[in-house]
């Protein structure tokens, strides 16, 4: 662990991922839901990324650069969504969002 | 310890701080500048990774785009109506915080015993910078490999655009459509004057500009819009209120 590997950029990663995973399952607030979201998958690009420079290939930046391409495509597309639930229900509470269930 | 894991533990540990502040702040501003925090050291280590189009990329995307989104839509969203403020549910954060810290034991272990390594391919420093850098080199790999994934990733910002348009529209299709109908609709003149035993609107008085004797001396009134003068809606279309 003295010199930097692709371990170090994979733990990073976990620990994004599992903070976001963790506000996906805790929050109800559906904009910081939203907000963890995001952090997934910008932990994901990390470990990505840090195959990437210790494979030397440049596959994984590829593969990071359509990750943010489709993110923003969802950050529209979400945000869309909590727009128009506002509109809808006036709330961003997703334990009131139920109307889909019931 | 070589100083580049020293920086490296550095971005890293602020960047976690970042993510935990998402998670942890109650106000959704104070979540978003988390993130911001975050994104803008995880760009750095895409800086120590040698991924340089990709620190550029996400601080003008993710940290530019995506944050001004999302601090856009939490400006309009209803401010009092915070959900954690109405009590929090224990159970809840419990299950999630002992999911989480399972879950981060097991791919920690995973890491840490990883063995399987990948043979390693073409695209040493000395090979990217004889294509003239990063950018060039995930440029030639992209519109290369990878020419029908990035036109694919065009076509679906263009239906992510059209899509967005569609969920936050203000109103139905056919009430817009009426609004428009209704404005771009010129009538100069509604000749209901001789059937009618009185004009729907008492007309001014001597103002020769407004009211005309035209043919048949019926009246030309000059309305404002084509239901002015009219209790029915012109063309029978649908009125919001």
């Amino acid at each position: 662990m003295s010199e930097l590997s692709a371990t170090h950029f994979l733990l990073l990663s976990a620990a994004l991922f599992i903070i976001g995973m963790v506000g996906v399952l805790t929050r109800r607030n559906v904009l910081v839901i939203f907000m963890c979201i995001e952090l997934m998958l910008n932990a994901v690009n990390v470990s990505l990324i840090g195959f990437a420079w210790e494979l030397h290939q440049l596959t994984g930046q590829v593969f990071a650069l359509f990750v943010i391409a489709i993110a923003a495509a969802e950050a529209v597309v979400g945000l869309g969504i909590v727009m128009a639930l506002t509109r809808r229900a006036d709330t961003v509470d997703i334990d009131e969002l139920r109307q889909l269930r019931e | 310890m070589a100083l580049s894991v020293l920086v490296f533990w550095l971005l890293a540990l602020v960047s976690i701080l970042g993510a935990l502040g998402v998670v942890v702040a109650r106000n959704p501003i104070h979540s978003a500048i988390g993130l911001v925090l975050s994104f803008l050291n995880v760009a750095a280590i895409y800086l120590v990774a040698r991924a340089e189009f990709l620190a550029v990329v996400q601080v003008i995307v993710y940290a530019g785009a995506v944050i001004v989104l999302v601090v856009f839509v939490t400006m309009l969203v209803h401010p009092d109506d915070l959900p954690e403020f109405h009590g929090r549910r224990p159970l809840r954060v419990a299950t999630g915080l002992i999911l989480g810290i399972a879950l981060l034991a097991e791919v920690t272990a995973a890491i840490l015993a990883r063995g399987l390594r990948g043979a390693p391919g073409p695209w040493t420093e000395e090979t990217v910078a004889a294509v003239g850098g990063n950018t060039s080199a995930l440029g030639q790999v992209l519109y290369s490999e990878f020419m029908l994934p990035i036109q694919l990733t065009a076509v679906l910002l263009l239906a992510a655009t059209i899509g967005a348009i569609v969920l936050a529209r203000p109103e139905a299709v056919s009430e817009r459509l009426a609004v428009a109908r209704r404005l771009l609709t010129i009538s100069l003149a509604h000749p209901r004057g001789l059937d009618q035993p009185e004009p729907p609107l008492a007309l001014p008085a001597g103002r020769d500009e407004r009211v005309k004797p035209a043919g048949g001396g019926r009246p030309i009134v000059l309305a404002r819009s084509a239901d002015e003068f009219t209790e029915r809606p012109a063309w029978g279309e649908w009125r919001p209120r």
